[in-house]
């Protein structure tokens, strides 16, 4: 106890020496309360992305499965065999009938044909400029039908809209998924001079007595631009007419059907896999997730929480070092006090924790204060270190809102502050909030405080810090020789 | 009787040559109740023999006995801050501290419990003549007399049986030389061995035997210097 005491006496009787350590560790720790801070923030933005974040499970061709297979079976047979594989709705709802699923939805396929417009085809091809049958379309996987009609279930579906491989440039998404409108490529659009609010007629390519008619709700254009042909000047999509599922199951009632899985979190997507696996999935089936978006939305919050932890370890390296020099000056200039102290038997252990309590006492006001200090510098520090990264999160919104051609409507949204992360309420008719794809809701602020979690990490990494640079400059301490000690004083 | 024993004690400084030694085959024994004055030129060894006696160095060869026991064989911490007092000439207090700090962080070290501890240096102080005002300074602010006057009072606050003075009174003057030396002679008088190492004829003249370390036939001996009518 009298070592405290000491202890105090000593850091109260030389306060110009203690200031100047405190200062010190001060400054060494505003630069660890900052860094942490962005650390921490960074931390939880990246656990509240995969909170929010929707884990969605596909199912479809294991191309490393059916590759292992090329090489002891025949190509044709493994590729004809591979291309017969029907997922059933009954095996869709058998997979989706797991603990692990949240809720599960699919798009349907069929394929039809139209004689009141015509197909898009690559004028290099020469094919047929009817659209019946004989000209090479760029999507068409099933030569029944020149048209491929897809039904989607719901916003949430629709994935391509919402990482804007597909964008509005007319019209809009109706809301109504149960009504007989649909979405035109913007190709088509213009090779039939489609405008919204026509009306296209569909006939069944094996009885064109079945007649289906869509009318046109919005326009939409293909950003990926791409085709499987490099000869072709049309996209894929071109002749993809996008509607909702109950008007593919109308037309077909054996049409292709998708199965996307919402899983409750990514924990589970193992179990998940494994249980559908053991329900019977075909072996050229897998099932498939998009972790791969998340983690690359999550890039650069990961480089700059990196980026704070390496230099949160390097101001601690050398923090640590000033502390260890500045604790051998500070030792070597109370060489007589040791001196004295050895000559009226102070044990070198107990006069070593007095020198290490006294350095403690000093850092534990510095990082007292630093808190203090802290909490008002790292909070716009560290957000305007984030700020980009906030920025990002709202572009990102507001290039689905645009991609669904809401650019008009986006819903007010009433903002929700969740520990300190802001996120939006979803709107009751329409919010790309909680569409799938990235699957997160909107980080529209995000603050780097200063809270008891970062003062009791400072408060041990300081006060660690400080005892083990104390430690190392105590070994002289052990050197010291009290005779000698002094007679150089004399 | 006797408190302090060397038997044939030989030290040389660590970076002597091999031959060279402060002190071969000393002998002398100490008793409580006396002032022993050692004298002798200036790099007799004189402070080293203190430094031996204290335990702030360990002899080459020989032995070195407290009540019997050798001092290799003792925790030479707890000796220090038990069985002996040391006053140096320069005093070798705490200037961050005041007389009475001093005094009670020795008490401190040596494992005193009391509650009273403040008092006990304040009778302390009393004792070698200072009172309470001075004792609340800080040392820097009392005068040289006054200093070696706390130090020997730090000396007393555990109650040892040897004080070790390596020339206590060389800074002051001959008035508060004698004062000093009065101090030492009630120390004497309460049974403590007093073992004062010191160039002044005054202090020697006091003290019960005087010896002048000195060299005969190449080694150091301690000798009763003639030049002092001494009690024994």
């Amino acid at each position: 106890m009298y070592i405290l005491k000491n202890a105090w006496i000593s850091i109260s009787r030389n306060k110009g020496r203690n200031i100047l350590i405190a200062i010190l560790i001060f400054v060494i720790a505003i630069a660890s309360t900052v860094t942490l801070a962005i650390r921490n923030a960074a931390s939880r933005l990246i656990d509240s992305y995969y909170d929010a974040y929707q884990v969605e499970a596909t199912i479809g061709m294991s191309r490393e499965n059916i590759m292992g297979e090329l090489e002891e079976k025949d190509k044709d047979t493994i590729l004809e065999n591979a291309s017969n594989v029907i997922l059933t709705q009954e095996k869709i709802d058998s997979y989706g009938d797991s603990e692990y699923v949240n809720n599960y939805f699919y798009t349907a396929t069929t394929y039809l044909n139209s004689s009141q417009i015509e197909a898009v085809t690559s004028t290099f091809e020469g094919g047929n400029k009817e659209g019946k049958g004989g000209p090479v379309r760029s999507d068409q996987q099933n030569s029944t039908g020149d048209f491929t009609i897809v039904g989607y279930h719901s916003y949430t579906a629709m994935s391509e809209f919402i990482t804007g491989d597909y964008t509005i440039t007319d019209g809009s998404v109706s809301e109504d998924f149960s009504s007989n409108s649909c979405l035109v490529n913007e190709e088509l659009a213009t090779t039939n001079h489609l405008e919204v609010g026509d009306t296209i007629t569909f006939t069944d390519p094996s009885d064109s007595s079945k007649t289906y008619t869509l009318e046109i709700s919005g326009i939409y254009t293909d950003n990926e631009n791409s085709s499987d042909n490099k000869m072709n000047m049309f996209s894929n999509s071109s002749n993809k007419i996008i509607t909702n599922i109950n008007q593919v199951l109308k037309m077909d009632r054996n049409a292709t059907l998708s199965p996307i899985y919402i899983l409750k979190s990514m924990d589970v997507l193992d179990a998940f896999k494994e249980e559908v696996s053991s329900k019977g999935l075909n072996e050229y089936l897998e099932v498939q997730d998009n972790l791969s978006e998340v983690e690359n939305q999550l890039s650069s919050i990961s480089n700059v929480k990196t980026f704070a932890t390496t230099f949160l370890g390097i101001t601690l390296l050398i923090g640590g070092f000033v502390l260890f020099v500045i604790n051998m000056i500070h030792i070597r200039e109370r060489k007589y006090e040791i001196g004295v102290l050895r000559t009226i038997g102070m044990t070198k252990s107990k006069l070593s924790m007095q020198f290490i309590a006294e350095v403690l006492i000093v850092a534990f006001f510095a990082l007292v204060a630093d808190a203090c200090v802290g909490s008002v510098v790292s909070v716009p520090v560290a957000n305007h270190l984030l700020e980009s990264e906030i920025n990002t999160s709202r572009e990102n919104k507001e290039n689905i809102d645009r991609n669904f051609g809401k650019n008009d409507s986006i819903p007010s949204k009433e903002e929700t502050e969740t520990n300190d992360i802001k996120t939006q309420e979803p709107a009751e008719e329409f919010d790309s909030t909680s569409l799938g794809g990235p699957n997160v809701e909107q980080i529209t602020q995000i603050n780097a405080v200063v809270d008891f979690k970062v003062i009791v990490q400072l408060l041990l990494i300081g006060l660690g810090l400080t005892f083990i640079s104390s430690c190392a400059s105590m070994v002289s301490i052990q050197r010291f020789s009290p005779l000698t000690i002094l007679k150089e004083r004399s | 009787m006797t408190v302090l024993e060397l038997k044939n004690v030989g030290y040389r400084y660590r970076d002597a040559k091999d031959n060279d030694f402060v002190f071969q085959n000393l002998n002398y024994t100490f008793e409580l109740g006396k002032i022993y004055a050692i004298r002798g030129k200036s790099g007799t060894g004189k402070t080293t023999l203190l430094s031996l006696l204290s335990g702030l160095e360990k002899c080459d060869y020989g032995t070195i006995a407290f009540d019997g026991k050798d001092l290799r064989h003792m925790n030479l911490d707890s000796y220090r801050s038990h069985q002996i007092g040391i006053v140096f000439q320069s005093f070798n207090l705490l200037p961050h501290l005041t007389a009475i700090e001093n005094i009670i962080l020795s008490m401190d070290i040596s494992g005193n419990k009391s509650k009273y501890k403040r008092q006990e240096a304040i009778e302390l102080l009393k004792k070698v003549g200072l009172n309470e005002k001075e004792g609340d300074r800080r040392v820097l602010k009392l005068s040289g007399g006054e200093q070696q006057r706390v130090a020997i009072a730090r000396s007393l606050s555990y109650n040892p049986k040897i004080i070790l003075a390596d020339e206590p009174t060389g800074n002051l003057d001959a008035e508060t030389e004698n004062d000093i030396m009065k101090i030492f002679k009630n120390l004497a008088k309460e049974g403590k061995c007093i073992i004062i190492v010191t160039h002044s004829n005054n202090v020697a003249s006091q003290a019960d035997l005087v010896f002048s370390l000195a060299k005969e036939n190449k080694k150091k001996s301690l000798k009763k210097d003639k030049n002092f009518n001494t009690k024994n």
